[in-house]
């Protein structure tokens, strides 16, 4: 591996702009690294580079740890955003200065500049001085200076950002045959998806200072695990949708159907005038509500009916959000089947794609409709549920804590109850009910800046690490996995802790690509979560059930705390 | 159609009516009344002051140097401004860099600091080094009893001195350092180059007219202090008067051509100082673009 980055860390004034990355980019290969704005790719670039410092992790470049080496030992070619070149010099002087520096003799610099100017294919403007460039010549400029020093890695920030779009196409191509032609190691990064799949041989979409996913283009594409990054590559609309689902966890439940995320692409809908006319399977009804023409695709808003709605959403639900589907159509697609505005159509999916997510919406459980509307509104909820763009609903069910069974169905995808003294009774029945996830919310909590994840009973359950990665992917927090052994505990105990904790670690890497820390207490479990808890505001605890519909009792003085932290049974 | 179009709105645009009219005749009242003041203010006594030192033909003007008094003060002046210059751009390079490239706790506070010369009067600064190191002050005690003159003797002139004209590098370098960036510092470090060479290879060449204007600047305020000066030189004469006290002492004592002689001096420096600038600042346009 050429580049490696092990569990990163860049922290602005307490918060992580780079969160717990790891990557490794293969030799050769050229890696693009997408994000929106401010999702910390550009300081990540930046530390590989060695211009930012990081506060924990390791970076490694062909098997030397450089965490510690100054960006001028690093021998990486850095492009940035805006050229940077030396305004003062010449086009040639500029891409000599990394020569000039290592005192190469004149020849030798002489012979490489020639070189690097046929490279990028500006001979004749040697002695130009960078103001009398256009934007498209200062950047290849700025290219061909980063690799007059022969580095083995070229990075480049954003290098796109400042032109044109005609000036983009022809410098990507440019940077493209370059990065082939020398075989250079090469990471870029950029906000523009289509440049992303145009370039890389493999992308990584980071957000919130974290990487999200890594992988081919057309796999990331195809089949995302996460929401954002569906969303985030491409149009996509995510439909929730109740599956049985009988995995190995399931196996001693009761069959429930399960919530799940699919996405469904815009291109992948087929549109027809009726369910039998449709060659794919059937999705539901709609009225055509928006239509534009964009060229070769035609852009449809279609509304679903209430038919789909039933499918898409609880009849519980307060306030049922109406469900729009997102379709594009090719030309021979239009002139098959015109269509005009509020025209009645038949959906069918031609391939959807079920994210692995377990997180799939919130259903606030609540004993009235008033103690229902104040969940609803907690800020905590709300933000969560739009960075998941996903459906919160209420359900209102008056003998929630009492032992008398609840007659309504089982509430879809994570339930949502109040904290308080009256907390752990209603988790008790919820719990009965076999439904997990459950969230238990203060009415004041803060927005999470650190995770707590805490396995109550002896082993870490898959389903626990699933919920705190899918989570984790959501929140600007970071996180950590505490063992607590009794303080008493003899060596060989203490060894068996740790080699757990450090189990669970490598799994959460291994499947779900989440990068946490360890740490191992000594002391009672309550008393030491607590205190942890108790330090500092804007916490929360994701708590990992023994096994599945079962919660100790000594833990529920974890959902009585006042001020409290929201909670995550899973 | 849309020829005609054209053709129209420019023979519109091109006919004079009666606003155009009468935003010539303000333009014109604005520009005299400017060059009017301008001539008043500035350019009458400077003239006067090339009329008084020529007043008795170019043998006396010349004579009036021969002076060893005015020698000496002319020596003191320029040996003031070889120390004080020098060392104030250090400072200011080095304050303009630390405000442009770093955050730091007390930032705003520190430039403040460097704005303090120009909001004091020069005759409070001068006070405060005698307040320090007068034979009353703070330190007047120890300073004597190691036989070190600071007030009446150089070290006070410089001190003084040095203290009036620190803002003028820093000033005009940090919105300068802070409107270029640290790019391409950046990326000559990521290039292989050393801090240093980063500095005299990149940096510098990039601030350099910022950075000669602000010399200028500093150097003519350096020997053109009066106030803070006065207080702390004592006016020995042959000694401790610079130019300016010297004008002073030799018009209180009715010597006008040697006053105006002297103080042609500094009129000349002053000249020359904007001509520099003038070309510094075609200069700087011509290689920045801007």
């Amino acid at each position: 591996m050429s580049i490696t980055l092990d569990q990163v860390t860049k922290q602005y004034q307490g918060n992580p702009v780079v969160n717990d990355v790891s990557l490794a980019v293969a030799e050769g290969e050229f890696f693009v690294l997408l994000g929106p704005s401010g999702s910390g790719k550009s300081t990540l670039l930046r530390a590989i580079a060695g211009l930012t410092e990081v506060d924990h992790g390791r970076i490694t470049l062909f098997g030397r740890d450089v965490t510690q080496v100054s960006a001028r030992e690093r021998e990486v070619g850095f492009v940035f955003q805006n050229y940077a070149l030396f305004r003062h010099m010449t086009v040639g002087e500029n891409i000599e200065f990394a020569l000039r520096v290592r005192r190469e003799k004149a020849a030798e610099r002489v012979r490489r500049r020639k070189e690097l100017l046929e490279l990028i294919g500006l001979a004749d403007m040697d002695d130009r001085l960078p103001i009398q460039l256009s934007g498209g010549q200062q950047q290849r400029v700025a290219v061909a200076r980063a690799l007059a020093h022969k580095p083995k890695v070229l990075l480049l920030d954003e290098p796109f950002g400042a032109l044109d779009a005609k000036i983009r196409e022809e410098l990507r191509r440019t940077i493209r045959s370059v990065q082939r032609e020398l075989g250079i190691t090469t990471i870029l990064v950029t906000h523009d998806q289509e440049e992303a799949f145009a370039l890389g041989d493999r992308l990584g979409v980071m957000n919130l200072g974290r990487l999200l996913e890594a992988g081919r283009p057309t796999d990331l594409y195809s089949r995302p695990a996460t929401r954002f990054v569906a969303t985030f590559l491409g149009a996509a609309n995510l439909l929730l949708r109740r599956e049985a689902r009988l995995g190995p966890e399931a196996a001693g439940q009761s069959r429930r159907e399960q919530e799940v995320v699919a996405m469904l692409r815009p291109e992948e809908a087929e549109l027809a005038p009726d369910r039998d006319a449709l060659t794919t399977g059937f999705l539901g009804y709609g009225h055509v509500e928006e239509m534009q023409f964009t060229g070769a695709l035609e852009r449809l808003r279609v509304r679903m009916g209430t038919e789909a709605a039933e499918r898409h959403a609880d009849a519980s639900a307060t306030a049922m959000s109406p469900v729009w589907i997102d379709v594009t159509r090719t030309q021979p697609e239009q002139r098959a089947f015109p269509l005009a505005p509020g025209q009645l159509v038949a959906v069918g999916t031609r391939r959807i794609h079920v994210l692995p997510t377990p997180l799939s919406s919130f259903t606030v459980c609540a004993e009235s409709r008033e103690a229902a509307e104040r969940l609803m509104s907690n800020h905590w909820l709300t933000d969560l549920a739009a960075r998941m763009q996903t459906r919160l609903s209420a359900q209102v069910e008056p003998q929630l804590a009492s032992e008398i069974p609840a007659p309504g169905p089982a509430p879809a995808g994570v339930a949502v109850v109040a904290a308080g003294p009256d907390c752990p009774a209603k988790v008790r029945r919820l719990l009965g009910r076999g439904v997990t996830p459950i969230l238990c919310l203060p009415e004041d909590a803060e927005p999470p800046g650190r995770v707590v994840v805490h396995f109550a009973g002896q082993v870490a359950r898959r389903a626990t690490l699933a919920m705190t990665a899918s989570l984790l992917r959501h929140v600007p927090a970071e996180a950590v996995f505490l063992g607590i052994l009794p303080s008493g505990s003899p060596e060989r105990t203490r060894t068996a802790g740790v080699r757990q904790l450090l189990d669970v670690r490598s799994e959460a890497q291994a499947g779900h690509g989440l990068d946490v820390r360890t740490e191992l207490r000594l002391g009672d479990r309550i008393e030491e979560l607590l205190r942890e808890l108790g330090s500092q505001p804007g916490q929360m605890l994701v708590l990992g059930l023994p096994e599945a519909g079962s919660l100790p009792e000594n833990f529920e003085a974890l959902l009585t705390q006042s001020p409290g932290w929201p909670v995550l049974l899973a | 159609m849309v020829g005609i179009a054209a053709t129209g709105a420019a023979e519109i645009a091109r006919r004079p009516g009666r606003g155009t009219l009468r935003s010539a005749l303000v333009r014109w009242v604005f520009i005299a009344l400017s060059l009017g003041f301008l001539a008043a203010v500035l350019l009458a006594p400077l003239a006067a002051v090339f009329a008084t030192a020529l007043g008795q033909g170019i043998g006396a003007y010349l004579d009036s140097f021969k002076d060893p008094d005015t020698g000496s003060a002319i020596r003191l002046t320029l040996l003031t401004a070889v120390i004080v210059v020098p060392l104030n751009t250090i400072f200011g390079i080095s304050a303009a860099w630390a405000i442009a490239k770093f955050e730091f706790r007390g930032k705003t506070f520190l430039i403040t600091l460097i704005d303090l010369p120009f909001a004091v009067s020069p005759i409070i600064s001068g006070l405060v080094y005698v307040l320090l190191f007068g034979a009353q002050g703070w330190f007047g005690i120890w300073l004597q009893e190691h036989n070190i003159d600071v007030i009446f003797a150089l070290p006070g002139i410089v001190l003084a001195t040095l203290f009036v004209t620190f803002p003028y590098v820093a000033r005009e370098l940090i919105p300068l350092m802070e409107q270029l960036g640290n790019d391409e510092e950046e990326a000559a470090i990521t290039l292989g180059a050393s801090g240093l060479m980063t500095f005299v290879r990149v940096t510098l060449p990039k601030i350099r007219w910022g950075l000669i204007y602000g010399v200028i600047l500093c150097n003519a305020r350096a020997m053109g202090e009066f106030g803070a000066v006065s207080v702390v030189s004592g006016h020995i004469r042959g000694l401790t008067t610079t130019m300016p006290l010297h004008i002073e002492i030799l018009y209180n004592e009715y010597a006008f051509v040697g006053a105006f002689a002297v103080a042609s001096l500094l009129t000349l420096l002053a000249v020359v100082t904007l001509i520099v600038k003038s070309v510094i600042e075609w200069q700087a346009s011509r290689t920045t673009g801007h």
